[in-house]
């Protein structure tokens, strides 16, 4: 059986290390396309961290194919990947660079015992134990229907309704997100969806910290609470405020047999624009530009819901960055980078939430518009560090629309 | 068993006393008044000369004297107290909820078929009963227990009584001697007592310190702290299990393995007030507590606190002051 | 050389506490449990002897089912055995008896040395080190920072927390239990996956003799704690609330 491992390279010890973790790769869906590899090196000059990295993309691929994985594990470039998918979707062989080669390596290293960064550790640890990484009791999943101001239904076993809701982590227990959360409720509600959340049966989706960290062994613990939960509830399409649980529940999901009709709420409100139309109540004058997040975009082409959506807000008038849509930057919190921030720093130069919200400010906007609630946090403390405060506003997408629907205050 | 007494195992560390002895003392006084009984202070030293004089409010204080009983050791003090205590078969024995305490309470409560309670914050006698309250579950729960007969061993947490209760006006009866037993061919040997490191800021010096807690969830959020205490000329202090995660080094942490503060004024930060914490900073003179548990037992201690977010709460907090700052 | 490791479940209080009808006890249905973390801490260092030194590492999970999967992640982790004590909801939290069970089961054991974690968050009763080396008398130590093989044959070295960030170097003769405050490395992390292939492959002795019938504490009440002087809370956002305190400390010259 041929292998990428060169032939030249005489067999040992290390080698076959390699081959058997080339083995395992090539199993995964478009794995073997890492034999294409033409170290063209388009991967290392897209990677937002590129030049921060020993081993970039393609140096990884010739390492591998001169049978040194060990190098790889003493570098620390495998950490520095934040699930941009600028690599992959740039790469002419289609290689999955950052689905497959990356969370692939870094599962080997959590296996032999090697080590992950301490905060991502906890995360993990979290997830594992509680449902999400923050490590608050799965009973509080919920609580923030609390505070909603509508009938939010939680949808128990042999329960049905035409759309369940995946809330998601950040936007069930993270302060800074709630009150988009509340918005997307507003929403539904005025728009007569019928509509449940699983509460607190519901668990992480896992593509965020798992696929794309590598903790395939959680991503599988993840799905199978998941899929079971969802089974026992009829519903008619799945509902998600998150762009990685997007990915996640219509992709891994899918690969693993459980597949379901997913979409983004962008997706899902672009479809009901007509109606949402009508009951506008409010103008929001301001230049907004919208930044594309990664996984809603080079993933999975989602580029003109989100912008639909705010062209029929009155009084909007939407600016573009120059890197947009499959050119945007990435906000530096996928990949589990969320949790890396301070690891990350001591190897880059300006962290990439920053260089974007400057990015933002050039175009001349008040408002910097998103669609996934990493963002949110990552932003809002880019905003502030960078001494933009007063200048630019982050807003989630969700929020904005149901501001101009008289439904939540402005922010 | 009579007459009842009640013994107080000082503890010490480099020829000084602990303020859990005075705490512990303060706690025998009140029973012994209580029960009519007998209030013995126990120290077991190498040299008695820094205690002799010290002024317990114990009826006597023996001290017993030995080279291997210099620095706790708890092979040595078990031999020596678990032959004494047979002897002197005291209703209550006091030991600190401390690093000392708590190696001993085990071991001798089966040497003496005694009853062991731990954290306790208060205890009381009613006849023969013995009523105790106990911290469980890091602060969280209080448990009461009743012990009606037996010797009892009481673990008391520090910071329950007060230390003026410790002492008196005049110095007990004294009483050194020898330990009864050789401590020779023991299995424990101490060998040194190694200071902490040189290390960045003696936290037992900076005014102003603002406490990280596991609610701070990572290293980067150490730096909103870091610019807090920098504002107010502070310092960032953590609990054990941020030093044990290694987001601050072993040299910022607080607490009863750590260092005992009392600054003018000490912000926790996602501590939730576990009592190994709060020992070391409850004396602190003003305390404001972030935490977005509301039942957290660090609010048992602030003056202050909130149950906002830190993550939110701080860098606004950070603007307040920069604000109240340049106007000065 | 071989070490066992004691490893206990214990209520974990990120979950609310429920007091039962009875008010003396938790409620066993509302009760979640995690690993007593001092225990991990204890298994921590086992296996960092294990690394250096090739010990042997047991491990004693004692509880209920949770304790069984606490094995799986032992296992994963690098333990080379897996005791399954059953300890049911009634004789938890009850160092006293377990020690006296344990005696039984790990007298036998030719174990160099016994680790567990200095204090649970359940126990009320005193450390079951202790407890537990006064039954086998061998001697105890607890408090530790570190522990390895002394550079002379059959002790072992310790690091003890002392007051004031000290600690005591101490040197002790296997065999004996010592009671972890902290391993020297954080306790490390073992993949989902590693633990899922050990539940499935690992081999459990199951202990069945019957815990010893001793009476233990007896607890009256069990409560959330009295309100007494408690902080005042400040109402409001981030703004509000920050202003609040940035004047208090103003006030009091801290600024």
């Amino acid at each position: 059986m041929s292998s990428i491992v060169s032939s030249e390279v005489s067999a040992g010890p290390e080698m076959n290390v390699t081959q058997a973790f080339l083995s395992r790769l090539e199993k995964l869906p478009d794995g073997q396309k890492v034999r294409d590899c033409i170290q063209c090196g388009m991967c290392a000059g897209v990677c937002p961290h590129g030049y921060a990295m020993d081993y970039t993309p393609r140096r990884m691929i010739a390492a591998l194919r001169a049978g040194r994985l060990d190098d790889l594990f003493r570098s620390d470039s495998i950490w520095l990947c934040v699930a941009c998918f600028n690599c992959s979707y740039r790469c002419p062989s289609g290689i999955p660079l950052a689905e497959r080669l990356i969370p692939s390596l870094r599962e080997e290293l959590l296996s032999t015992g090697v080590g992950v960064p301490k905060e991502l550790q906890t995360a993990f640890e979290r997830t594992a134990r509680y449902g999400n990484p923050f490590g608050e009791s799965p009973k509080k999943r919920d609580a923030w229907i609390k505070e909603a101001g509508v009938k939010v239904r939680v949808l128990k076993e042999g329960d049905s309704a035409d759309v369940l809701w995946h809330v998601g982590c950040f936007p069930s227990y993270n302060k800074a997100n709630l009150k988009d959360t509340i918005a997307l409720a507003k929403l539904l509600n005025v728009l007569d969806v019928d509509f449940g959340i699983m509460g607190s049966d519901e668990w992480c989706a896992g593509d965020l910290r798992c696929t794309a960290v590598g903790e395939e062994g959680l991503f599988n613990l993840l799905f199978e609470h998941n899929s079971l939960q969802l089974a026992g509830r009829s519903f008619k399409e799945v509902l998600v405020g998150d762009p990685h649980a997007y990915n996640a529940l219509s992709r891994e999901y899918a690969r693993m047999g459980t597949a379901y009709r997913v979409s983004h709420y962008t997706q899902f409100l672009e479809e009901r624009i007509p109606e949402l139309s009508k009951l506008l109540k409010k103008k929001i004058d301001a230049k907004v530009t919208y930044h594309d997040s990664c996984c809603l975009g080079r993933k999975n082409d989602i580029y003109e819901a989100p912008r639909s959506l705010l062209e029929i807000i009155p009084g909007v008038k939407i600016l573009e960055m120059p890197r947009n849509k499959e050119n945007a930057l990435c906000c530096g919190g996928g990949g589990g980078a969320m949790w890396l921030d301070s690891f990350i720093w001591e190897r880059t130069r300006v962290p990439l939430s920053i260089q974007r919200v400057q990015e933002a400010a050039r175009t001349g906007a008040d408002i910097l518009a998103v669609s996934c609630p990493l963002e949110i946090p990552r932003f809002e403390d880019a905003i502030k560090s960078s001494g933009l405060e007063g200048r630019l506003q982050v807003r989630e997408i969700s929020h904005m629309l149901a501001d101009a629907l008289g439904l939540v205050g402005g922010v | 068993m009579s007459p009842d007494s009640i013994v107080v195992i000082a503890e010490h560390l480099k020829g000084e006393l602990s303020d859990i002895t005075l705490e512990m003392l303060a706690c025998g006084r009140e029973l012994a008044n209580a029960s009519g009984s007998e209030l013995i202070c126990m120290v077991l030293a190498d040299d008695p000369g820094p205690f002799k004089a010290l002024p317990f409010a114990s009826n006597k204080t023996i001290i017993v004297k030995n080279p291997v009983l210099g620095t706790f050791n708890p092979e040595a003090y078990c031999k020596v107290l678990s032959h004494m205590l047979k002897e002197m078969s005291p209703r209550i024995v006091l030991m600190g909820s401390t690093s000392v305490g708590m190696d001993l309470a085990g071991m001798l409560s089966v040497t003496l078929g005694a009853t062991v309670v731990g954290n306790c914050t208060r205890i009381q006698i009613e006849g023969r009963k013995l009523l105790v309250t106990s911290k469980l579950y890091g602060g969280k729960l209080t448990a009461r227990s009743e012990v009606d007969q037996g010797m009892v061993l009481c673990l008391l947490m520090t910071g329950s009584y007060s230390k003026e209760g410790g002492m008196k006006n005049e110095i007990s009866q004294i009483d050194i001697r020898d330990s009864p037993l050789s401590l020779d061919g023991l299995r424990t040997q101490f060998r040194e007592l190694v200071e902490p490191e040189e290390g960045d800021v003696d936290l037992t010096k900076v005014p102003v310190l603002v406490g990280a807690g596991r609610g701070v969830q990572g290293a980067d959020n150490v730096r909103v702290l870091e610019e807090l205490a920098g504002l107010l000329g502070g310092a960032v202090c953590a609990t054990r299990p941020v030093v044990d995660q290694g987001w601050l080094p072993r040299t910022r942490q607080v607490g009863r393995s750590g260092v005992i503060v009392k600054p003018r004024l000490y912000l926790a930060f996602g501590i939730s007030g576990a009592p190994e914490h709060v020992e070391g900073m409850k004396d602190s003179e003003f305390i404001v507590a972030v935490n977005t548990d509301s039942g957290a037992p660090i609010f048992e201690v602030a003056h202050y606190g909130s149950t906002l977010d830190l993550q939110d709460l701080a860098p606004v907090l950070a603007e307040k002051i920069k604000e109240l700052k340049g106007g000065k | 050389m071989k070490v066992a490791v004691i490893i206990r479940q214990v209520p974990d209080v990120v979950e609310e506490l429920v007091i039962a009808e009875d008010g003396r006890s938790l409620s066993e249905d509302d009760v979640m449990y995690i690993t007593n973390e001092l225990d991990d801490h204890a298994l921590e260092q086992a296996l960092i002897l294990k690394g250096r030194h090739g010990a042997h590492v047991a491990a004693y999970g004692i509880g209920g089912s949770e304790a069984r999967d606490a094995l799986a992640t032992s296992v994963a982790k690098g333990a080379d055995e897996a005791v399954y004590v059953p300890l049911e909801f009634k004789d938890r939290g009850d160092n006293h008896k377990l020690a006296m069970h344990l005696a039984a089961l790990l007298r036998d054991g030719g174990f160099d040395l016994i680790l567990s974690g200095m204090q649970a968050v359940d126990e009320v009763d005193g450390s079951l080190g202790g407890i537990l080396a006064s039954h086998l008398s061998i001697p105890y130590m607890g408090g530790l920072l570190g522990v390895d093989l002394a550079t002379s044959g059959g002790k072992v070295t310790v690091k003890k927390a002392y007051p004031g960030g000290r600690v005591g170097v101490m040197d002790v003769t296997s065999p004996a239990i010592l009671g972890i405050q902290s391993s020297e490395q954080p306790p490390r992390y073992v993949p989902v996956n590693k633990v899922m292939q050990a539940k499935k492959t690992m081999q459990v002795k199951e202990m069945k003799t019957p815990v010893p019938n001793i009476a233990g504490l007896f607890i009256t009440q069990l409560q959330k704690p009295e309100t007494g002087a408690r902080a005042k809370m400040l109402e409001g956002d981030e703004d509000g609330v920050a202003s609040i305190i940035a004047n208090l400390l103003k006030e009091r010259g801290l600024l």
